[in-house]
Formats: C-alpha cells, structure tokens, sequence
C-alpha cells in the first residue's frame, strides 16, 4: 500500500504512456557490452555489462547486469552488481544484488540477497536524474 | 489487526466446542500472515509482465545500444546499434540501424548497417541499405536493396557440402 501515493505523484508525466512502451528482451544468450539506451521497457535474461538507462527495467532470474541501472521502476528478479537509480524498485526473491539501490520506493521480497545500501531520494532527485551521474559517490 | 482479530474469534468459538483450546490460537494464526505479506506486496508494485525466460533478443526500435552483442542464438533488431553484433541468425528491421561488423550465420538485412556484414547466408531485402562489404556464402538481393560495397563470397570456413551445394543456389544470384 505504501507504493500507491507515489505511483500517482510519478506517473502522471509520461503514466498511461509507460504502460504501451516499446518491449526489448535481451534473451538468456546474449551478452551486450555497453551502453544500453531506451524509452521503453527492457526485459534482461542475458548478461549486461555497462550501463542501462531506460523507463523501465525488468531483469530475470537469468539476467546479470554488471553496471549502473537509472530507470523509473526496476524489478531484479537476477543477479545485479552495480548502482539502481529508480523511483519504484522491487527485488524478487531470486535477486541477488550488491550495491546501492537510490529509490523512492522499495520492496524486498523475502528470501532476496542484497548487500549494500538502498538510500532513499525525493521523486525530485529522479526527476533532475537525466543521464546517469558520472562519478561514484 | 482488525481481521486478525476476527479470524482469532472465530476459530476460538468454532474451535472451542469440539477441541481443547489451550492450543488453538496461537500455531493456526501466526503463520498463515507472515507468508501472504511478502507476495502480496512483491506483486502489484512491479509492472506487471511475467518475465519468462527468452533465448531469443528483441531490440526494439526505442532501444539504442552502444557497444557489442554477443549470443549464441538469434538476435532481432528494430532499433540502433553502434557497435559489433555477433549471433546465429541476426534479421535487422526497416528502422533499424547498425554501425558495425555484424557476423552470424545467416544476416537477413531490412534496415541499414554501415560497417560489414560476414555471414553464411546474407538476404537483403528491398529495404536495405548496406554501406560496407558483405562476405558470404549464399546472398540473396532483392531488387531495391542499396549496396555500397564489395560483395566477396568465402567458401574456405564451411564443410564440403556446403561447397558443393553453394554454386548452384549461387548462380542465379551472383550473376545479378
């Protein structure tokens, strides 16, 4: 429940749009080193190693992803090393991730690893979060 | 709480008249909440799709990647790619764009890749804009397709029944 007041702070922006967003799936075969850029929704099973951005952010029980993620909602159902950006941020109970997560929001579903820290950010921080911050704080 | 409570109530006055309830309240609550609330919250926040594992790649058309893609299995690309692509089977769409070397054994090209292409079998498409060279085996182009570049067939890597088929698939097209 907690979730839904800021559903609806964030939403409105680009909301009903997100939910027809363009679909990449990156398939449990491939690996991409580099950047990945996108509007849309980027489904991970395979291994990334770079950076993300992208309006949504789903990684699977397969996926790894060796790098930093600034997105609005992020679910990690995989493996994650590296920094989360995101204002909704959801580790399923296959995640195993370590690093910082930056959120508004966030739910660990029981039995999730994670190592780190999770700070949370005003919806604000998210919105002035164009590109991804360059230096590691 | 409130429900809790009710369901607390209701078991003891159910409960009561046919067991002993000395033992009841606690062991059938407790447990039943504390497995519910994590799935319950885990589900409604994330968005919603079902992620079942795919070893086939889409790159939508929004989606722009800077940097190389390695699979061992088939690769779609709608949308940009600055860099190498490496795969089985890569079909590049009508919008889509390759800066770079794509590789695999078959490289079916709607769209436009500046760079190489080094395939078994190459298909350009009438929408295709190729700027670079193509090596291959078998390479099909449909009329429209724009190359800018040295077609240059290899038989050296394959087995020798590829060889032998090669020529007479190859004829027709070579020729044009």
């Amino acid at each position: 429940m907690p979730a839904q007041p800021f559903r609806n702070l964030s939403k409105p922006a680009r909301g009903r749009e997100a939910e027809i967003l363009p679909l990449s799936q990156l398939g449990t075969a491939l690996t991409v080193t580099g950047v990945l850029d996108t509007e849309g929704e980027v489904q991970i099973h395979g291994t990334v190693q770079g950076r993300i951005n992208a309006e949504r952010l789903v990684l699977g029980e397969c996926g790894y992803v060796e790098g930093d993620i600034v997105a609005r909602d992020v679910r990690i159902g995989g493996r994650l090393n590296g920094r989360v950006f995101a204002l909704n941020v959801t580790l399923d109970d296959t995640a195993d991730v370590s690093g910082r997560i930056f959120h508004n929001t966030v739910t660990v579903a029981r039995g999730a690893r994670f190592e780190g820290r999770m700070p949370w950010r005003p919806p604000s921080y998210f919105e002035a979060l164009d590109q991804l911050p360059e230096t590691r704080p | 709480m409130t429900m809790f409570n009710r369901n607390d109530k209701a078991a003891d006055t159910a409960a009561s008249p046919a067991m002993p309830p000395s033992v009841k309240p606690d062991t059938p609550v407790t447990p039943a909440p504390e497995t519910k609330r994590p799935q319950a919250y885990a589900q409604p926040i994330p968005t919603g799709t079902a992620p079942q594992a795919p070893s086939v790649s889409v790159i939508s058309k929004a989606l722009k990647i800077t940097g190389q893609l390695e699979s061992t299995e088939d690769i779609q690309i709608e949308g940009e790619v600055d860099g190498d692509v490496r795969a089985v089977t890569v079909s590049v769409g009508q919008n889509a764009k390759i800066k770079g070397t794509v590789r695999g054994d078959e490289v079916k090209l709607s769209g436009t890749v500046d760079g190489k292409i080094e395939a078994k079998k190459v298909v350009l498409t009438r929408t295709a804009r190729m700027s670079g060279d193509v090596v291959h085996q078998d390479i099909t182009i449909e009329s429209g397709a724009f190359i800018d570049g040295h077609c240059r067939p290899e038989f050296g890597k394959t087995a020798p029944q590829a060889k032998a088929g090669a020529p007479k698939a190859n004829g027709a097209d070579a020729a044009a």
